[in-house]
Protein backbone atom coordinates (compact mmCIF):
# COMPACT_ATOMS: atom_id res chain seq x y z
CA UNK A 1 0.00 0.00 0.00
CA UNK A 2 1.54 3.36 -1.01
CA UNK A 3 2.26 5.43 1.93
CA UNK A 4 0.45 8.78 2.88
CA UNK A 5 2.21 11.67 2.72
CA UNK A 6 0.72 12.93 6.31
CA UNK A 7 -0.45 10.43 9.01
CA UNK A 8 -2.53 11.11 11.94
CA UNK A 9 -2.55 8.04 14.40
CA UNK A 10 -4.18 8.17 17.73
CA UNK A 11 -3.75 12.00 18.19
CA UNK A 12 -4.94 13.62 21.36
CA UNK A 13 -4.50 17.64 22.61
CA UNK A 14 -6.07 19.60 25.25
CA UNK A 15 -5.54 23.30 25.28
CA UNK A 16 -6.10 25.65 28.39
CA UNK A 17 -9.11 27.36 27.57
CA UNK A 18 -9.93 30.91 29.59
CA UNK A 19 -13.79 30.32 31.26
CA UNK A 20 -15.29 32.79 33.53
CA UNK A 21 -11.57 34.32 33.74
CA UNK A 22 -10.53 30.98 35.27
CA UNK A 23 -8.16 28.52 33.30
CA UNK A 24 -9.42 25.30 32.20
CA UNK A 25 -8.21 22.70 29.96
CA UNK A 26 -10.44 21.10 27.56
CA UNK A 27 -10.15 18.39 25.41
CA UNK A 28 -10.69 19.29 21.53
CA UNK A 29 -8.68 16.21 19.62
CA UNK A 30 -9.40 12.93 20.82
CA UNK A 31 -7.53 9.66 19.39
CA UNK A 32 -8.18 11.54 15.67
CA UNK A 33 -7.00 9.18 13.08
CA UNK A 34 -6.00 10.67 9.50
CA UNK A 35 -4.26 9.98 6.52
CA UNK A 36 -3.11 11.98 3.75
CA UNK A 37 -1.72 11.57 0.14
CA UNK A 38 0.83 12.76 -1.88
CA UNK A 39 -1.13 16.34 -3.78
CA UNK A 40 -4.31 15.33 -2.25
CA UNK A 41 -6.40 18.21 -1.26
CA UNK A 42 -8.53 18.16 2.01
CA UNK A 43 -11.13 20.27 3.72
CA UNK A 44 -11.36 20.74 7.34
CA UNK A 45 -14.86 22.01 8.31
CA UNK A 46 -16.24 22.48 12.52
CA UNK A 47 -17.69 24.41 14.48
CA UNK A 48 -16.23 27.46 15.94
CA UNK A 49 -13.76 26.04 18.67
CA UNK A 50 -13.74 22.23 17.53
CA UNK A 51 -9.94 22.47 16.91
CA UNK A 52 -9.67 22.97 13.07
CA UNK A 53 -6.73 25.17 13.86
CA UNK A 54 -5.14 23.39 16.69
CA UNK A 55 -5.61 20.52 14.30
CA UNK A 56 -3.17 22.53 11.75
CA UNK A 57 -0.53 23.95 13.87
CA UNK A 58 0.28 20.21 15.18
CA UNK A 59 1.18 19.09 11.83
CA UNK A 60 3.61 21.82 11.52
CA UNK A 61 4.77 21.86 15.51
CA UNK A 62 3.68 24.71 16.68
CA UNK A 63 1.89 22.77 19.36
CA UNK A 64 2.67 19.64 20.45
CA UNK A 65 0.17 17.08 20.62
CA UNK A 66 -0.55 15.37 24.23
CA UNK A 67 -0.41 11.59 22.79
CA UNK A 68 -0.18 9.84 19.54
CA UNK A 69 1.94 10.41 16.34
CA UNK A 70 2.38 11.97 13.59
CA UNK A 71 3.91 11.12 10.45
CA UNK A 72 5.46 12.93 7.73
CA UNK A 73 6.54 10.62 4.73
CA UNK A 74 6.43 7.55 7.58
CA UNK A 75 9.04 9.41 9.71
CA UNK A 76 7.65 10.64 13.16
CA UNK A 77 7.37 14.56 12.97
CA UNK A 78 9.32 14.81 16.12
CA UNK A 79 12.05 12.83 14.48
CA UNK A 80 12.79 16.24 12.27
CA UNK A 81 14.38 19.26 13.59
CA UNK A 82 11.34 21.35 13.83
CA UNK A 83 12.78 24.38 11.82
CA UNK A 84 13.14 22.45 9.02
CA UNK A 85 9.80 20.34 8.96
CA UNK A 86 8.24 23.95 9.23
CA UNK A 87 10.06 24.98 5.60
CA UNK A 88 8.12 21.52 4.10
CA UNK A 89 4.69 22.56 5.43
CA UNK A 90 3.88 25.62 4.83
CA UNK A 91 0.83 27.24 6.69
CA UNK A 92 -1.29 30.49 5.75
CA UNK A 93 -3.03 31.93 8.46
CA UNK A 94 -6.58 33.47 8.81
CA UNK A 95 -5.36 36.92 9.25
CA UNK A 96 -2.32 37.67 7.47
CA UNK A 97 0.17 39.16 9.28
CA UNK A 98 3.32 41.05 7.03
CA UNK A 99 6.44 41.17 8.78
CA UNK A 100 8.09 44.72 8.62
CA UNK A 101 9.66 46.12 5.48
CA UNK A 102 8.48 46.33 1.43
CA UNK A 103 6.39 43.18 -0.34
CA UNK A 104 10.12 42.05 -1.92
CA UNK A 105 11.81 41.69 1.24
CA UNK A 106 8.51 39.30 2.72
CA UNK A 107 8.65 37.58 -0.19
CA UNK A 108 12.54 36.95 0.40
CA UNK A 109 12.57 36.04 3.51
CA UNK A 110 12.12 32.40 3.37
CA UNK A 111 14.93 32.41 0.41
CA UNK A 112 17.36 34.25 2.72
CA UNK A 113 16.07 32.22 5.03
CA UNK A 114 17.03 28.78 3.93
CA UNK A 115 19.66 30.43 1.16
CA UNK A 116 16.75 29.16 -1.74
CA UNK A 117 17.56 30.31 -5.34
CA UNK A 118 14.07 31.00 -6.53
CA UNK A 119 12.72 33.69 -9.32
CA UNK A 120 11.34 36.02 -6.49
CA UNK A 121 9.05 37.92 -9.22
CA UNK A 122 7.81 34.69 -11.08
CA UNK A 123 6.54 33.51 -7.50
CA UNK A 124 4.59 37.12 -6.99
CA UNK A 125 3.70 36.54 -10.21
CA UNK A 126 1.99 33.46 -9.43
CA UNK A 127 0.62 34.75 -6.03
CA UNK A 128 -0.87 37.69 -8.28
CA UNK A 129 0.89 40.63 -6.65
CA UNK A 130 1.58 43.29 -9.03
CA UNK A 131 5.27 44.01 -10.28
CA UNK A 132 4.39 47.88 -9.34
CA UNK A 133 3.37 46.70 -5.56
CA UNK A 134 6.74 44.61 -5.10
CA UNK A 135 8.22 47.67 -3.45
CA UNK A 136 5.85 48.87 -1.50
CA UNK A 137 5.78 48.95 2.35
CA UNK A 138 3.47 45.87 2.95
CA UNK A 139 2.11 47.22 6.28
CA UNK A 140 -0.18 49.95 3.95
CA UNK A 141 -1.78 47.20 1.55
CA UNK A 142 -5.41 45.88 2.15
CA UNK A 143 -5.68 42.78 3.55
CA UNK A 144 -6.63 40.97 0.83
CA UNK A 145 -3.39 42.07 -0.73
CA UNK A 146 -1.64 41.15 2.45
CA UNK A 147 -2.92 37.40 2.37
CA UNK A 148 -1.57 37.13 -1.33
CA UNK A 149 1.83 38.48 0.17
CA UNK A 150 1.76 35.85 3.00
CA UNK A 151 0.70 32.98 0.68
CA UNK A 152 3.74 34.04 -1.81
CA UNK A 153 6.12 34.37 1.48
CA UNK A 154 4.80 30.36 2.61
CA UNK A 155 5.57 29.17 -0.87
CA UNK A 156 9.00 30.66 -1.76
CA UNK A 157 10.00 28.56 1.02
CA UNK A 158 8.99 25.46 -1.59
CA UNK A 159 6.97 23.16 1.02
CA UNK A 160 5.45 19.90 0.35
CA UNK A 161 2.55 20.64 2.29
CA UNK A 162 0.17 24.16 2.75
CA UNK A 163 -1.68 24.04 6.10
CA UNK A 164 -4.67 26.84 4.86
CA UNK A 165 -6.06 28.22 8.23
CA UNK A 166 -9.36 29.57 6.95
CA UNK A 167 -7.36 31.99 4.33
CA UNK A 168 -10.34 34.00 3.16
CA UNK A 169 -12.15 34.24 6.24
CA UNK A 170 -11.24 37.93 6.96
CA UNK A 171 -11.71 39.52 3.15
CA UNK A 172 -14.72 40.53 1.57
CA UNK A 173 -16.16 38.14 -1.07
CA UNK A 174 -14.36 39.42 -4.26
CA UNK A 175 -11.59 39.27 -2.52
CA UNK A 176 -12.16 35.36 -1.09
CA UNK A 177 -12.82 33.97 -4.38
CA UNK A 178 -9.85 35.81 -6.28
CA UNK A 179 -7.75 34.04 -3.21
CA UNK A 180 -9.45 30.92 -3.31
CA UNK A 181 -8.44 30.51 -7.83
CA UNK A 182 -5.46 31.73 -6.96
CA UNK A 183 -4.70 28.39 -4.19
CA UNK A 184 -6.48 26.08 -6.28
CA UNK A 185 -4.35 27.10 -9.02
CA UNK A 186 -1.31 27.23 -7.19
CA UNK A 187 -1.88 23.81 -5.39
CA UNK A 188 -2.18 22.48 -9.04
CA UNK A 189 0.82 23.75 -10.52
CA UNK A 190 3.36 23.28 -7.61
CA UNK A 191 1.22 19.42 -6.80
CA UNK A 192 0.83 20.56 -2.94
CA UNK A 193 -0.95 18.22 -0.41
CA UNK A 194 -3.10 20.86 1.05
CA UNK A 195 -5.04 21.18 4.09
CA UNK A 196 -8.10 23.99 3.97
CA UNK A 197 -9.32 24.81 6.91
CA UNK A 198 -12.99 26.16 6.46
CA UNK A 199 -16.15 27.63 8.30
CA UNK A 200 -17.91 27.75 5.20
CA UNK A 201 -19.82 24.73 3.64
CA UNK A 202 -20.17 26.90 0.18
CA UNK A 203 -16.86 27.25 0.11
CA UNK A 204 -15.67 23.71 0.44
CA UNK A 205 -18.28 22.65 -2.17
CA UNK A 206 -16.63 25.08 -4.44
CA UNK A 207 -12.85 24.20 -3.54
CA UNK A 208 -13.99 20.66 -3.98
CA UNK A 209 -11.33 17.40 -2.70
CA UNK A 210 -11.66 14.70 -0.13
CA UNK A 211 -14.06 16.67 2.83
CA UNK A 212 -13.70 16.24 6.70
CA UNK A 213 -15.92 17.33 9.45
CA UNK A 214 -14.60 17.70 12.94
CA UNK A 215 -16.61 16.41 15.61
CA UNK A 216 -16.28 16.28 19.28
CA UNK A 217 -12.32 15.67 18.45
CA UNK A 218 -12.54 13.40 15.76
CA UNK A 219 -12.71 13.91 11.75
CA UNK A 220 -15.51 12.59 10.03
CA UNK A 221 -16.08 12.04 6.70
CA UNK A 222 -18.48 15.12 5.63
CA UNK A 223 -21.47 14.38 2.76
CA UNK A 224 -21.77 18.28 2.05
CA UNK B 1 25.24 66.69 64.32
CA UNK B 2 22.51 66.99 61.69
CA UNK B 3 21.08 63.52 61.71
CA UNK B 4 18.56 64.20 64.93
CA UNK B 5 17.10 66.82 62.66
CA UNK B 6 17.24 65.13 59.51
CA UNK B 7 15.40 61.92 61.27
CA UNK B 8 12.99 64.03 62.69
CA UNK B 9 12.02 65.78 59.57
CA UNK B 10 11.96 62.23 57.74
CA UNK B 11 9.38 61.11 60.66
CA UNK B 12 7.29 64.05 60.60
CA UNK B 13 7.15 64.19 56.59
CA UNK B 14 5.54 60.11 56.84
CA UNK B 15 3.37 60.85 59.34
CA UNK B 16 1.74 63.89 57.79
CA UNK B 17 2.38 62.07 54.34
CA UNK B 18 0.43 59.06 55.68
CA UNK B 19 -2.76 61.38 56.92
CA UNK B 20 -2.79 62.80 53.87
CA UNK B 21 -2.75 59.82 51.86
CA UNK B 22 -5.93 57.87 54.01
CA UNK B 23 -7.99 60.31 51.33
CA UNK B 24 -7.02 57.81 48.73
CA UNK B 25 -6.73 54.56 50.78
CA UNK B 26 -2.88 54.43 51.06
CA UNK B 27 -2.32 56.02 54.44
CA UNK B 28 -1.38 52.47 55.90
CA UNK B 29 0.42 51.67 52.61
CA UNK B 30 2.46 54.56 52.86
CA UNK B 31 3.30 54.72 56.79
CA UNK B 32 4.72 51.00 56.24
CA UNK B 33 7.01 52.12 53.39
CA UNK B 34 7.93 55.02 55.42
CA UNK B 35 9.11 53.53 58.63
CA UNK B 36 10.78 50.37 56.28
CA UNK B 37 12.61 52.84 54.05
CA UNK B 38 13.17 54.26 57.28
CA UNK B 39 14.86 51.25 59.15
CA UNK B 40 16.17 49.54 56.37
CA UNK B 41 18.43 52.83 55.26
CA UNK B 42 19.69 53.10 58.80
CA UNK B 43 20.36 49.25 59.05
CA UNK B 44 22.69 50.63 55.85
CA UNK B 45 24.17 53.04 57.27
CA UNK B 46 25.30 50.56 60.43
CA UNK B 47 26.46 47.77 57.93
CA UNK B 48 28.59 50.72 56.14
CA UNK B 49 30.26 51.76 58.96
CA UNK B 50 31.46 48.05 60.13
CA UNK B 51 31.97 47.92 56.45
CA UNK B 52 34.50 50.56 56.61
CA UNK B 53 36.56 49.03 58.61
CA UNK B 54 36.38 44.87 57.28
CA UNK B 55 38.82 44.13 53.63
CA UNK B 56 37.74 45.48 50.68
CA UNK B 57 36.31 41.67 49.35
CA UNK B 58 33.56 42.07 52.10
CA UNK B 59 32.53 45.29 49.69
CA UNK B 60 32.16 42.97 47.12
CA UNK B 61 30.56 40.57 48.79
CA UNK B 62 27.78 42.81 49.88
CA UNK B 63 27.47 44.24 46.09
CA UNK B 64 27.18 40.79 45.08
CA UNK B 65 23.94 40.48 47.79
CA UNK B 66 22.15 43.80 46.77
CA UNK B 67 22.89 42.02 42.85
CA UNK B 68 21.20 39.02 43.93
CA UNK B 69 18.51 40.49 45.69
CA UNK B 70 17.82 42.90 42.70
CA UNK B 71 18.10 40.13 40.48
CA UNK B 72 14.71 38.71 42.77
CA UNK B 73 12.93 41.91 42.18
CA UNK B 74 13.75 41.67 38.24
CA UNK B 75 12.33 37.90 38.39
CA UNK B 76 9.09 38.86 40.36
CA UNK B 77 8.90 41.26 37.23
CA UNK B 78 9.32 38.75 34.52
CA UNK B 79 6.43 36.68 35.87
CA UNK B 80 8.64 34.31 37.31
CA UNK B 81 10.04 33.28 33.75
CA UNK B 82 11.52 29.82 33.92
CA UNK B 83 15.87 30.39 34.96
CA UNK B 84 15.08 34.06 35.22
CA UNK B 85 16.20 34.07 38.68
CA UNK B 86 19.39 33.00 37.92
CA UNK B 87 20.03 35.24 34.69
CA UNK B 88 18.76 38.15 36.03
CA UNK B 89 21.21 38.40 38.94
CA UNK B 90 24.19 37.48 36.90
CA UNK B 91 23.17 40.17 34.52
CA UNK B 92 22.41 42.85 36.69
CA UNK B 93 25.86 41.91 38.76
CA UNK B 94 28.01 41.28 35.30
CA UNK B 95 27.26 44.71 33.87
CA UNK B 96 27.38 46.86 37.20
CA UNK B 97 30.88 45.09 38.37
CA UNK B 98 32.24 46.06 34.47
CA UNK B 99 30.80 49.76 34.71
CA UNK B 100 32.41 49.82 38.16
CA UNK B 101 36.05 49.28 37.63
CA UNK B 102 36.55 52.11 35.27
CA UNK B 103 36.10 54.33 38.29
CA UNK B 104 39.29 52.38 40.05
CA UNK B 105 41.46 51.89 37.02
CA UNK B 106 41.51 55.63 36.37
CA UNK B 107 41.74 56.94 39.97
CA UNK B 108 38.33 58.61 39.83
CA UNK B 109 37.72 57.51 43.26
CA UNK B 110 40.19 55.63 45.69
CA UNK B 111 39.52 51.63 45.97
CA UNK B 112 38.33 51.80 49.44
CA UNK B 113 34.69 50.52 50.49
CA UNK B 114 33.30 54.08 51.09
CA UNK B 115 33.54 54.55 47.14
CA UNK B 116 33.35 50.64 46.24
CA UNK B 117 30.15 50.26 47.71
CA UNK B 118 28.14 53.59 47.31
CA UNK B 119 28.87 53.41 43.37
CA UNK B 120 28.36 49.35 43.08
CA UNK B 121 24.99 49.99 44.71
CA UNK B 122 23.90 52.97 42.18
CA UNK B 123 25.04 50.94 39.40
CA UNK B 124 23.13 47.98 40.35
CA UNK B 125 20.13 49.53 41.30
CA UNK B 126 19.47 51.70 38.22
CA UNK B 127 20.72 48.45 36.05
CA UNK B 128 17.80 46.45 38.33
CA UNK B 129 15.46 49.38 37.01
CA UNK B 130 15.91 49.06 33.70
CA UNK B 131 16.32 45.03 33.66
CA UNK B 132 12.61 44.84 35.46
CA UNK B 133 11.09 47.04 32.66
CA UNK B 134 12.85 45.65 29.79
CA UNK B 135 11.37 41.40 30.79
CA UNK B 136 8.27 42.99 31.81
CA UNK B 137 7.89 44.96 27.84
CA UNK B 138 9.62 41.86 26.31
CA UNK B 139 7.24 39.64 27.87
CA UNK B 140 4.31 41.81 27.13
CA UNK B 141 5.43 42.55 23.57
CA UNK B 142 5.78 38.45 23.01
CA UNK B 143 2.11 37.70 24.67
CA UNK B 144 0.57 40.64 22.05
CA UNK B 145 2.29 39.75 19.12
CA UNK B 146 2.00 36.00 19.34
CA UNK B 147 0.57 36.04 15.96
CA UNK B 148 3.66 37.79 14.34
CA UNK B 149 6.09 35.91 16.21
CA UNK B 150 4.11 32.51 15.65
CA UNK B 151 3.94 33.75 11.63
CA UNK B 152 7.99 33.66 11.78
CA UNK B 153 8.40 30.11 13.22
CA UNK B 154 5.70 29.00 10.73
CA UNK B 155 8.27 30.11 8.07
CA UNK B 156 11.08 27.87 10.03
CA UNK B 157 12.16 30.80 11.72
CA UNK B 158 14.82 30.00 15.13
CA UNK B 159 12.89 31.62 17.70
CA UNK B 160 15.70 34.07 18.05
CA UNK B 161 14.86 35.69 14.88
CA UNK B 162 11.05 35.26 15.61
CA UNK B 163 11.29 37.75 18.48
CA UNK B 164 14.06 40.16 17.57
CA UNK B 165 11.45 42.97 17.23
CA UNK B 166 10.24 42.51 20.91
CA UNK B 167 13.63 41.94 22.19
CA UNK B 168 14.31 45.51 20.84
CA UNK B 169 10.82 46.81 21.14
CA UNK B 170 11.69 45.61 25.32
CA UNK B 171 15.24 47.30 25.22
CA UNK B 172 14.08 50.72 23.79
CA UNK B 173 11.20 51.30 26.03
CA UNK B 174 13.05 50.85 29.15
CA UNK B 175 15.38 53.00 28.32
CA UNK B 176 13.20 55.73 27.40
CA UNK B 177 13.29 56.63 31.61
CA UNK B 178 17.32 56.38 31.38
CA UNK B 179 17.17 58.39 28.16
CA UNK B 180 15.26 61.19 29.26
CA UNK B 181 16.84 61.97 32.27
CA UNK B 182 19.95 62.28 30.83
CA UNK B 183 18.15 64.97 27.98
CA UNK B 184 17.03 66.85 31.18
CA UNK B 185 20.24 66.27 33.47
CA UNK B 186 21.03 69.41 34.91
CA UNK B 187 17.87 71.19 33.33
CA UNK B 188 15.27 69.78 35.45
CA UNK B 189 16.93 68.57 38.39
CA UNK B 190 20.11 68.07 39.76
CA UNK B 191 21.30 64.36 39.97
CA UNK B 192 22.04 62.51 43.30
CA UNK B 193 25.89 62.31 43.33
CA UNK B 194 26.24 65.68 42.77
CA UNK B 195 23.80 66.90 44.99
CA UNK B 196 25.26 65.20 47.60
CA UNK B 197 28.82 66.22 46.66
CA UNK B 198 28.01 69.64 46.82
CA UNK B 199 26.07 69.07 49.97
CA UNK B 200 29.16 67.93 51.02
CA UNK B 201 31.48 70.92 50.02
CA UNK B 202 32.95 69.65 46.73
CA UNK B 203 34.18 71.98 43.78
CA UNK B 204 31.19 72.27 41.45
CA UNK B 205 33.08 71.33 38.52
CA UNK B 206 34.48 68.31 39.76
CA UNK B 207 31.06 67.37 41.55
CA UNK B 208 29.37 67.46 37.93
CA UNK B 209 32.63 65.50 36.22
CA UNK B 210 32.04 62.98 38.37
CA UNK B 211 27.96 62.78 37.84
CA UNK B 212 28.47 62.73 34.28
CA UNK B 213 30.99 60.11 34.83
CA UNK B 214 28.19 57.94 36.68
CA UNK B 215 25.34 58.71 34.60
CA UNK B 216 26.85 57.35 31.41
CA UNK B 217 27.75 54.16 33.42
CA UNK B 218 24.10 54.07 35.15
CA UNK B 219 23.06 53.81 31.57
CA UNK B 220 25.36 51.66 29.67
CA UNK B 221 24.90 48.73 33.10
CA UNK B 222 21.17 49.52 32.52
CA UNK B 223 21.22 48.26 28.65
CA UNK B 224 24.40 45.78 29.01
CA UNK B 225 22.14 43.98 32.16
CA UNK B 226 18.66 44.20 30.23
CA UNK B 227 20.02 42.64 26.74
CA UNK B 228 22.11 39.87 28.36
CA UNK B 229 19.16 39.50 30.43
CA UNK B 230 16.89 39.46 27.69
CA UNK B 231 18.96 37.86 24.78
CA UNK B 232 19.54 34.86 27.04
CA UNK B 233 15.51 34.35 28.64
CA UNK B 234 14.73 33.93 25.13
CA UNK B 235 14.88 30.57 24.82
CA UNK B 236 12.52 30.48 28.44
CA UNK B 237 9.61 31.55 25.93
CA UNK B 238 9.53 28.51 23.85
CA UNK B 239 9.55 24.92 24.51
CA UNK B 240 12.43 22.73 23.10
CA UNK B 241 10.51 21.99 19.41
CA UNK B 242 10.51 25.71 19.53
CA UNK B 243 6.84 26.66 19.93
CA UNK B 244 5.91 29.55 21.57
CA UNK B 245 4.85 28.68 24.81
CA UNK B 246 1.13 28.43 25.75
CA UNK B 247 0.97 29.62 29.35
CA UNK B 248 2.22 33.31 28.82
CA UNK B 249 -1.13 34.83 29.42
Amino acid sequence: MEQAHIELKNVSKSVLRKVNNVKVRTQILSSLDLKVQQGELITIMGASGSGKSTLLRLINRLSEIDSGIILLNGRDIRDHNPMELRKKIGMVFQLPVVFRGSVRENIAFGMKLWKNDIDLDALADDAAIPKNLLDADAGQLSIGEKQRVCIARALANQPEVLLLDEPTSSLDYKAAGKIEMLLLDLRTKKNLTVLWVTHEREQAERIGGRRLILMEGRLEEGHV
Amino acid sequence: MSEIPAIALTVLIIVLAAAYGRRFGIGRELSIVGARSLIQILILASVIIILFNLPLYWSFLVLLVMAAIAGHTTYSRSGKLENSLPLAAASIAAASLLLLIPFFLAGIFPLEPRYVIPTGSILIGNAMNVSSLAIDRYRGEIKNKRGEVEAYLALGAHPGLAIAACLKQGILSALIPSIDNMRNLGLVWIPGVMTGMLLGGADPVEAASIQIAIFASIFAAGMIASNLLLYYSTDSFFTKAAQLREDLD
